[in-house]
């Protein structure tokens, strides 16, 4: 028995000591701990990669923020057939307050800050030589994703009063953890625009004047003349666009069908959107373009989408052929637009030819002594490149009208509508409904998901 | 610790003062049955009240030396009724043991042993293997389905192969898993969905449950609390069959059937669709011409295809038709088992292959078993268990996508299935489409989808009785998977996926090894022939590590070539790499005093790689008690009652089924930008995060009457969880969407009854088991959070986990035909306003039903008369809602060109109207009641003939002639007939894409099969 007792005493140790526990600090291989992410200078560059991945995603620039800006301006020109709940809702101007792509655009594009947010508490991190460069980056894409929030969340910076009515709330520190700073109040439209300008203002002292396919200073200017053109200000709006054209870095492409489709930047994108065959977000191409696929004389294949947007007749009808945007349009079954034809392909977010409508818009509205070109010759270039007659002379319908030609699709068509106090009207069937600029079916909710979450969060009017 | 030694110290000084006795003389004989004289092995042959004993060889022989002043020797055996025989002055004691049906059900498999039932002082459902086996269906979970009282078991939907919903005793997590922790011969296996594409797979398929002697299901803490961490949803313990010593039995088992939907559902034919829809138009002042053209478009650009009901070629197809169809079902069994004193076997191979109802959907599984078990010595046992199986799954799309072949039925009616012009499926001609969407059909003609999976289940173990009344044991198990996907998409199908213009490719490689190791100390002894202990020392650890790759690639010479290797674009490539470890110490004492007083306690210590560094151990114990009342004197002469028995119990236990490294900041590398590598957060961090406990009591009633031939069942269960792992939504202007934390409570409450008899009248007999369960979850305590899923699903506080909350539709204005709702607005007063709206916003949310049964239930009935037996078994679920979230496309009065339900003909026409369907309007700027609310909400309950088996044996002088041991034929039937309200497939039903909160959805979910099945069983 003694021996019994020996055995059972080491069985019982054996069982009870037996220590695993170092058996139980598993590391994570194929995500990693914050702490090994962010050690040296190559890794806050990835982190910049990573914004611009996010910024570039399908439910932010790479396409839904552009869908969605011509749906909920949409006056019959085109039409939305797709089965997708949240994009119908906004074709209708008749959002709830779960819409799902409101949802998404939000938290992406606050995604995008946060990592913006991130590059910029780090840059103590970051080799000297590329310190200015990538805070420039940084900023300029918090400074744009805070321009497309402010646009979709809030009211227009023109409508009544900015430095009253609700903008969004300005993050300008990483997240670390959840701690009650977490729960942010809303900032006024102008603190918004305020942040916006001072950050691209620092990016374009900054940035250099080239940069790859990445943001260079000329992207930081053309997108403030944007910023400029939504508050009224042509002044600083034509100066931009000015600053961009006379760099003489960008020229337009030879035709207009040129400046579309393509995998690599063309002369005249200032910034784009990158695609490849790896990795490819472009969903314009998904919702604009035809569901079946065809191959064009030059061995690309147009198509592949989910042809959920086709153009309307009244649409087709209001250009003045000649006119190669007129004719930029491809039938498969349904008529659809060419610009997002081609499945592998960058999309342009700011293009030259729109500095040139805003150069001349700046140079009609504010009058007196042009600066770079007179309005009719700005636009006549445009017109000239798309085979159109020239105009002898133009005024500020003209001008907008050509903005409308040049840059349909592109997600500039509510915000021009609102800049400018249009109002437009829809033939529903039964019924004809107008939308005033400011009207509240033309804002985004605040997502419900966030006024659940954050009870500081005040709602739009409306929902 | 020291009290451990003290307490293994004083069972060995207990053992051994009683192995002191002295010896005196040697009695031998032989048992057998009494049934066919054959000798029976492995009896305890064994001195009433002293633990000294033997066992009989094989030859059912035995040798045992008595003292003189041991008067009785008793003869047990497992399935037979135990015998004492006094032995006087006999030298040679020879016994005919009587086979006992109900002895085998009275043993039930707990964690880390065995349990006689009487003795339980917890709640286990015993499900024997037998009552199962040679069901047309593929997983053990869904042979079962009805047969364990507060066992809710659903098949999302018909696809075979797809993933099962299993609840023990209702939900108890919001955002951890809910599924229970499968054990298979003592090892926890992998059981949760690997697919990696399409809807979820079940790795439980891989396990041929004919192979299965019994399925217990651990449901109370004190069951449960054994398995510590990982106990709160219930434990699945599957015990394979093991060989018995004696003659080598064959079996050959096959069955052959065909199988059909439960269900259809009916659309417009081309004439109601073209009425329909052209008055929709006009309602919303849509030109009719506008819908003519695109109905001439649908049919082809013939007009006279929809317009012309005299013409050649007038089409009005049934879209569903093409794509549900006659299944099929076969399997192939076959086992041999048997052995001698040493050595026992089992052996096994199987082949079933199921044809699904769905086209293109088939599960085909190989598989074979080898459990082995030799007695080295007197002293040393040792065993293996091992199967490997290799399932081939041919799969369909998920629910949602517009190639999963039941959204077919959303196409035009005036269609043809086959386009003339180009002898293939109606989709898209010349570059333009014609069908609304894209045609199924195209995908199951030209896309490859299957997933081949590798499995292999098994494990070693050694068993050393260092006295009789102690034994140490020690297992080593393992469970590999090696799952393939492979995908391949031809060109045809490029509408549907826009990539493969040339053709793309898919394939995954999913590797996990889980091993897993129990030492424990096991001890039994009775005491004074009243203490009857037993007590489990131990320690287990987990180690499950999963390795996954894929790739993709795209532009293929041709469709013959469909291997990553061939496509000239090399698309994407991932991989990952995610392990986790369980170590955990456990220990249990069962105590009877004088059998009649229970009282067991239990404990695990636990500890995970999944949590943070500041909760990673945690503590697991559960107590209860039992008192068998039939026992005491003032019952023990009322002959009618054979038991009566309570008990209680209590017990915490945890809730680790979360995402590996929940606890950490991490980021992510998949976030390159054109070829450029980069990186971002994608994980917040919780140090602070731990286990979700779940406290469960539970109170139990078991009566006995007349020697237990009716037996009744009753227990009365809570469960209360807190610390609920739960993925918090934070403000999403912190960058992040959600972090998981230990908030909010929930609980469980519900009762369980299960009423048994079991009856001969002569050659008839007849067996029946009725069980029912309720359950009633709430949640207590969210700190506010609101948490969304599927269409309308919740967990809100108050409310059962998932709960249906939204607009509460009101039906139609006779005045305008405009859908209403009512507003459910509080009012000043605080009553609630049930005026009706128009505008759904204006609409409060509210709660307007549940996904989850009030009632579950079965009843089972086995009769057998002679050679002959028939057995059926109802299955029901009671008080549920299903959401159909398809219904805003199928039952949308004419929005858009989806072909609607039949019943949206009673939309509402003119004024005065009465009717739920709104007026048509095609495409109106306000949606006319198709907004997601209670109009797609409907009663789901439902009662089935889940199974029904009638067999004949052949009489034994047949069979001996035929020079074997048995012939059976038999015919089964399962899901034969289903008795619902709800209007759907089937009322068996949840979405396969849908994850989270969400339940009970409806979305173009395939309905289940129908199967008739024939089969024969040959033993020799």
């Amino acid at each position: 028995m003694k021996k019994n007792y020996k055995i059972i005493y080491s069985l019982a140790l054996g069982i009870l000591l037996t220590s695993c526990d170092n058996k139980l600090d598993v590391k994570p291989v194929d995500n990693i701990d914050s702490k090994t992410a962010l050690q040296k200078s190559s890794d806050v560059e990835a982190l910049l990669i990573g914004a611009y991945d996010s910024m570039t995603d399908a439910d932010v620039l790479g396409g839904n923020m552009q869908r969605d800006a011509e749906l909920i301006a949409d006056n019959g020109d085109i039409q939305w057939q797709g089965t997708f709940v949240a994009p119908a809702q906004i074709f209708g101007k008749n959002l709830f307050k779960d819409n799902g792509q409101a949802s998404t655009t939000w938290l992406d594009a606050y995604r995008t800050i946060n990592v913006a947010n991130t590059i910029l508490a780090n840059l103590n991190l970051v080799d000297a030589s590329k310190k200015q460069k990538i805070e420039g980056e940084a900023k300029l894409i918090r400074a744009w994703m805070n321009f497309e929030l402010v646009r979709v969340y809030a009211k227009t910076y023109l409508d009544g009063d900015p430095k009253v009515n609700l903008g969004i709330p300005i993050i300008t520190s990483p997240t670390l953890e959840v701690s009650q700073s977490l729960y942010v109040k809303r900032n006024t439209v102008d603190q918004v625009y305020q942040v916006i300008i001072s950050d691209l203002t620092s990016a374009e002292s900054i940035l250099p004047a080239s940069n790859s396919f990445f943001a260079t200073k000329y992207t930081a200017a053309a997108l403030l003349s944007r910023v400029y053109l939504m508050q009224g200000n042509y002044e600083g709006a034509r100066q931009a666009a000015h600053r961009v054209i006379s760099s003489n870095v960008f020229r337009l492409t030879n035709t207009f069908g040129q400046e579309f489709n393509n995998k690599n930047n063309t002369t005249e994108d200032i910034f784009a959107a990158q695609q490849t065959d790896q990795d490819n977000d472009n969903a314009l191409n998904t919702f604009w373009a035809s569901a079946t696929q065809f191959k064009l004389e030059s061995g690309v294949f147009w198509g592949g989408g989910r042809g959920d947007i086709i153009i309307n007749d009244q649409h087709l009808n209001s250009y003045d052929l000649p006119d190669d945007r007129g004719d930029f349009f491809y039938v498969a079954g349904d008529i659809f637009t060419a610009k997002w034809a081609a499945q592998i392909a960058n999309i342009p977010l700011i293009r030259l030819a729109e500095m040139y409508l805003t150069r001349a818009e700046g140079n009609f509205r504010v009058g007196g002594a042009p600066l770079g070109a007179n309005p009719v010759d700005d636009i006549n270039i445009l017109r000239t490149r798309a085979n159109a007659n020239p105009y002898a002379s133009v005024n500020l319908a003209t001008i907008l009208r050509e903005r409308r030609f040049e840059l349909a699709f592109e997600g500039h068509w509510i915000h021009d509508i609102k800049r400018n106090k249009q109002t437009f009207t829809k033939d529903f069937g039964n019924e004809v409904k107008s939308y005033p600029y400011n009207s509240p079916k033309l804002i985004f909710p605040i997502p419900m998901r966030e006024t659940d979450a954050n009870s500081n969060m005040v709602q739009n009017e409306g929902y | 610790m020291n009290k451990r030694l003290l307490f293994i110290n004083l069972l060995l000084f207990l053992g051994c003062s009683l192995s002191m006795i002295a010896q005196d003389r040697r009695i031998t004989g032989k048992v057998t049955a009494a049934s066919d004289g054959s000798a029976l092995p492995g009896v305890t042959v064994q001195v009433k009240g002293v633990s000294k004993g033997t066992q009989t060889d094989a030859s059912g022989s035995y040798s045992l030396s008595v003292s003189n002043n041991q008067k009785t020797v008793v003869f047990s055996f497992v399935g037979f009724t135990s015998q004492e025989i006094t032995i006087g002055s006999k030298s040679i004691i020879d016994v005919q043991l009587v086979e006992d049906a109900k002895s085998l059900e009275e043993v039930v498999v707990v964690g880390y042993g065995t349990q006689k039932k009487t003795n339980l002082t917890g709640n286990v459902a015993s499900i024997t293997g037998k009552s199962i086996e040679n069901l047309p269906v593929i997983s053990a979970e869904q042979a079962i389905q009805g047969r364990a009282a507060g066992v809710f078991i659903e098949s999302g939907n018909g696809k075979v192969g797809q993933g099962i919903k299993m609840r023990i005793r209702g939900s108890s997590s919001v955002s951890a898993g809910n599924n229970p922790l499968y054990i298979v011969d003592g090892i926890p296996i992998t059981s949760t969905d690997q697919s990696t594409t399409g809807g979820p797979t079940n790795p439980i398929a891989d396990i041929n449950f004919n192979d299965v002697e019994s399925i217990e299901i651990l449901k109370d803490a004190s069951a449960a609390a054994i398995y510590g961490s990982r106990g709160s949803n219930g434990v699945v313990i599957l015990t394979t069959k093991k060989g018995k010593a004696g003659k080598t039995n064959f079996n050959i088992n096959y069955f052959s059937g065909i199988s059909e939907a439960t269900g259809h559902r009916e659309f417009l034919n081309t004439a109601q669709y073209v009425e329909l829809f052209t008055e929709a138009r006009v309602n919303a002042g849509y030109s009719v011409s506008g819908g003519e053209t695109r109905f001439t478009r649908y049919a082809l650009g013939e007009r006279e295809r929809w317009a012309d009901p005299t013409s050649a070629k007038y089409t009005s197809t049934n879209w569903e038709d093409q794509v549900l169809r006659k299944g099929s079902v076969n399997q192939f069994d076959i086992n041999i088992s048997g052995g001698n004193d040493k050595t026992k076997f089992y052996a096994s191979g199987s082949y079933s292959k199921q044809e699904g109802i769905i086209v293109k959907n088939s599960f085909e599984r190989l598989s074979t078993r080898l459990n082995l078990d030799h007695k080295a010595s007197d002293k040393i046992s040792i065993g293996i268990n091992a199967s490997l199986a290799r399932s081939f799954n041919t799969r369909l799309s998920n629910d949602n996508a517009f190639s999963t072949p039941m959204q077919i039925i959303a196409l035009a009616p005036m269609s043809p299935v086959i386009d003339p012009r180009t002898g293939d499926y109606t989709d898209s001609y010349n570059n333009a489409v014609i069908t609304q969407y894209y045609n199924p059909l195209l995908s199951i003609k030209y896309t490859d989808n299957n997933t081949e999976v590798y499995r292999s289940i098994g494990n070693i173990y050694g068993q050393w009785n260092i006295l009789p009344t102690l034994f140490f044991r020690t297992e080593y198990g393992y469970d590999m998977l090696f799952q393939s996907e492979d995908q391949y998409y031809g060109k045809e199908t490029v509408r549907n996926n826009p990539t493969a213009t040339y053709g793309e490719a898919y394939k995954s490689n999913t590797n996990i090894f889980n091993y897993n190791t129990n030492n424990f100390l096991s001890f039994n002894q009775i005491f004074n022939q009243k203490h009857d202990l037993q007590a489990l020392v131990g320690m287990s650890y987990q180690q499950s590590k999963r390795n996954y790759i894929d790739a993709t690639a795209r532009s293929f010479p041709s469709d013959s070539y469909k291997m990553i290797s061939s496509g000239a674009v090399k698309a994407d490539a991932n991989s990952a790499e995610r392990m986790f470890t369980f170590l955990s110490y456990f220990s249990r004492v069962n105590y009877k005093f004088d059998n009649k007083y229970l009282l067991s306690l239990s404990g695990r210590l636990d500890a995970s790689s999944r949590f943070g560094s500041n909760n990673r151990y945690g503590f697991f114990p559960a107590a209860s008690v039992g008192w068998i009342l039939s026992e005491e004197e003032f019952l023990k002469d009322i002959r009618q009652i054979s038991l009566l028995k309570v008990r209680g119990s209590y017990g915490i236990t945890g809730n680790a089924e979360i995402a590996n490294f929940p606890s950490l900041a991490l980021y992510s590398a998949a976030y390159g930008y054109a070829g450029t590598p980069g990186q971002r957060a994608v994980q917040l961090p919780n140090p602070d995060l731990k286990w979700e406990k779940t406290a469960q009591t539970d109170i139990g009633l078991e009566i006995g009457l007349f020697n237990n031939r009716l037996s009744f069942e009753a227990d009365y269960y809570t469960k209360h969880t807190s610390d609920l792992l739960l993925n918090v939504n934070v403000p999403g202007t912190s960058g992040y969407s959600t972090l998981l934390k230990n908030i909010g409570d929930l609980e469980n409450k519900g009762w369980e009854f299960v009423v048994r008899t079991d009856n001969s009248f002569g050659d008839l007999k007849w067996k029946a088991s009725v069980n029912a369960a309720t359950n009633k979850n709430k949640i207590l305590n969210l700190e506010g959070q609101v948490i969304t899923g599927g269409f309308l699903n919740r967990a809100v506080e108050g409310q059962p986990l998932g709960v249906f909350f939204g607009p509460e539709y009101a039906g139609v204005d006779p005045a305008n035909g405009d859908a209403i709702y009512y507003k459910n607005t509080k009012n000043s007063d605080g009553s609630v306003d049930r005026s009706t709206t128009n505008d759904v916003n204006q609409a409060q949310y509210t709660v307007i039903g549940n996904p989850n049964p009030k009632w579950i239930g079965g009843i089972t009935n086995e009769f057998s008369y002679k050679g002959v037996d028939f057995s059926f078994t109802f299955q029901g679920v009671y008080g549920n809602d299903v959401y159909n979230g398809a219904g805003k496309f199928m039952s949308a009065n004419g929005e858009f060109y989806d072909n609607q339900t039949i019943d949206q003909l009673n939309r509402w026409k003119k004024p005065g109207d009465i009717t739920n369907v709104p007026q048509a309007r095609y495409l109106p700027d306000v949606a006319n009641g198709t907004a997601e609310s209670s109009r797609y909400l409907q009663d789901a309950s439902y009662t089935r003939l889940k199974t029904v088996t009638i067999g004949y044996t052949f009489p034994k002088e047949i069979v001996n002639k035929l020079k074997l041991s048995k012939l059976r034929v038999y015919a089964t039937a399962n899901n034969l007939l289903t008795f619902t309200k709800y209007t759907g497939w089937d009322p068996e039903v949840n979405t396969d894409y849908l994850g989270g909160v969400a339940a009970g959805n409806d979305f173009y979910s395939a309905p289940q099969p129908k199967t008739i099945t024939a089969g024969l069983t040959i033993g020799f």
